[in-house]
C-alpha cells in the first residue's frame, strides 16, 4: 500500500476544523472583499442594458467570453460568486454565469498548475486546458438551449 | 458615490459571509473525514479501469486538487493510465461539495445539479479523448519522471 498524504489515522477534532475554517476565511477574505467591491460597483454603476447587450442578448458570443474571463480572472474559488450574482442580477443568463464559474476553475492556483505541469508534462496540461475550455463552452451552450 | 459604494459593499459582504463560512467549514469537514476513505478506494484499484468511476470519485472528492496531485503522480507511476488521471483532475476541479451552498443559495438547486452533470460529462469526454490518444501511441512528456 502506498503511503499517501491523504491517509489519516483519525479525523481532527471539531475545534481544529473551526480554526482551519477561520484561517481559510481570513486568507480568502481580502480577495473576496475585493470581488464583492467589484460586484457592487457593477451593480451600482454599470447599466443593466449594457450588461444585457453583452452577456444577455447574444449567448453565442457571451458564453465563450465569460469562459475566457473566468479563466483569466485572478481570483480564488468562491470569490467568483459575488461577481457572477451581480452579472445575473444585471441580465446575464444562467448559461453565462455557468461559463464564468466553470471557467474560473480551469486554471487553478499557481502551485497546483506547476505541480500538474511537472508531474504529467506540458502536453497533458495544455491538452486538458484546451479540452476543458471547449467543453465548458459547449455545456454552456447546452444550458442556454435548455433554459 | 464612493460612500454609497463602500456602504453597499459592506452590506453585501456581511450578507455573503455566513454562506462563505458554512461552505468553507463543510468543505473542511468532508475533506478531513472522507478523503482518506475515498483515496483508499481509489488506490486499491477497484475503479482503475472505468472512467465513470474515476470521474465520479473526482466529483465527490472535496478540497484543493494540489493535495491529491502527489497521490495521482504515485498512481501514474504504478501504471494508472493518464486518461484516468485527467478525468479525475477534470471532475475534481470543476465542481465540489463546498460549492453546493454558494451555488444553490445564489442560483438554485437546478443550476448546481446541471453543473454536476455537466462536469461529469466533461470529465468523461476529456478522459475518452486522452484514452483515444493513448491508443494511438501519444507520448506524454514528463509522465515517466520521478
Amino acid at each position: 500500500m502506498l503511503d499517501t498524504p491523504t491517509t489519516q489515522p483519525s479525523p481532527p477534532p471539531w475545534t481544529t476544523l473551526l480554526v482551519t475554517t477561520l484561517k481559510d476565511a481570513v486568507r480568502l477574505l481580502p480577495l473576496f472583499a475585493l470581488a464583492v467591491l467589484a460586484s457592487t460597483a457593477l451593480e451600482l454603476f454599470v447599466p443593466r442594458d449594457w450588461v444585457y447587450s453583452i452577456l444577455g442578448q447574444n449567448p453565442l458570443l457571451a458564453i465563450p467570453l465569460a469562459t475566457i474571463a473566468g479563466i483569466l480572472l485572478p481570483i480564488p474559488r468562491y470569490a467568483t460568486y459575488p461577481i457572477a450574482l451581480a452579472l445575473y442580477q444585471k441580465g446575464a443568463t444562467l448559461a453565462v454565469v455557468y461559463a464564468l464559474i466553470a471557467g474560473e476553475v480551469i486554471l487553478g492556483a499557481l502551485e497546483r498548475d506547476i505541480m500538474e505541469f511537472r508531474f504529467f508534462g506540458w502536453r497533458s496540461y495544455m491538452l486538458r486546458l484546451v479540452l476543458c475550455t471547449v467543453f465548458v463552452i459547449l455545456t454552456g451552450y447546452a444550458l442556454q438551449v435548455l433554459l | 458615490m464612493i460612500e454609497t459604494l463602500l456602504r453597499r459593499t459592506l452590506e453585501n459582504l456581511w450578507s455573503y459571509l455566513p454562506v462563505l463560512l458554512v461552505a468553507l467549514f463543510v468543505s473542511n469537514v468532508i475533506q478531513s473525514r472522507r478523503s482518506a476513505r475515498v483515496m483508499d478506494y481509489f488506490l486499491h484499484g477497484r475503479v482503475r479501469e472505468t472512467l465513470v468511476a474515476v470521474s465520479l470519485t473526482g466529483l465527490l472528492t472535496p478540497g484543493p486538487l494540489a493535495a491529491y496531485l502527489p497521490v495521482l503522480k504515485a498512481l501514474r507511476k504504478l501504471g494508472f493510465r493518464l486518461s484516468l488521471i485527467a478525468a479525475f483532475i477534470t471532475s475534481q476541479t470543476l465542481v465540489g461539495p463546498g460549492r453546493l451552498f454558494m451555488e444553490v443559495s445564489y442560483f438554485g438547486a437546478w443550476f448546481f445539479a446541471y453543473r454536476v452533470v455537466a462536469s461529469f460529462a466533461i470529465a468523461l469526454a476529456v478522459g475518452a479523448i486522452y484514452a483515444l490518444l493513448e491508443r494511438r501511441g501519444m507520448a506524454w512528456e514528463g509522465a515517466e519522471r520521478s
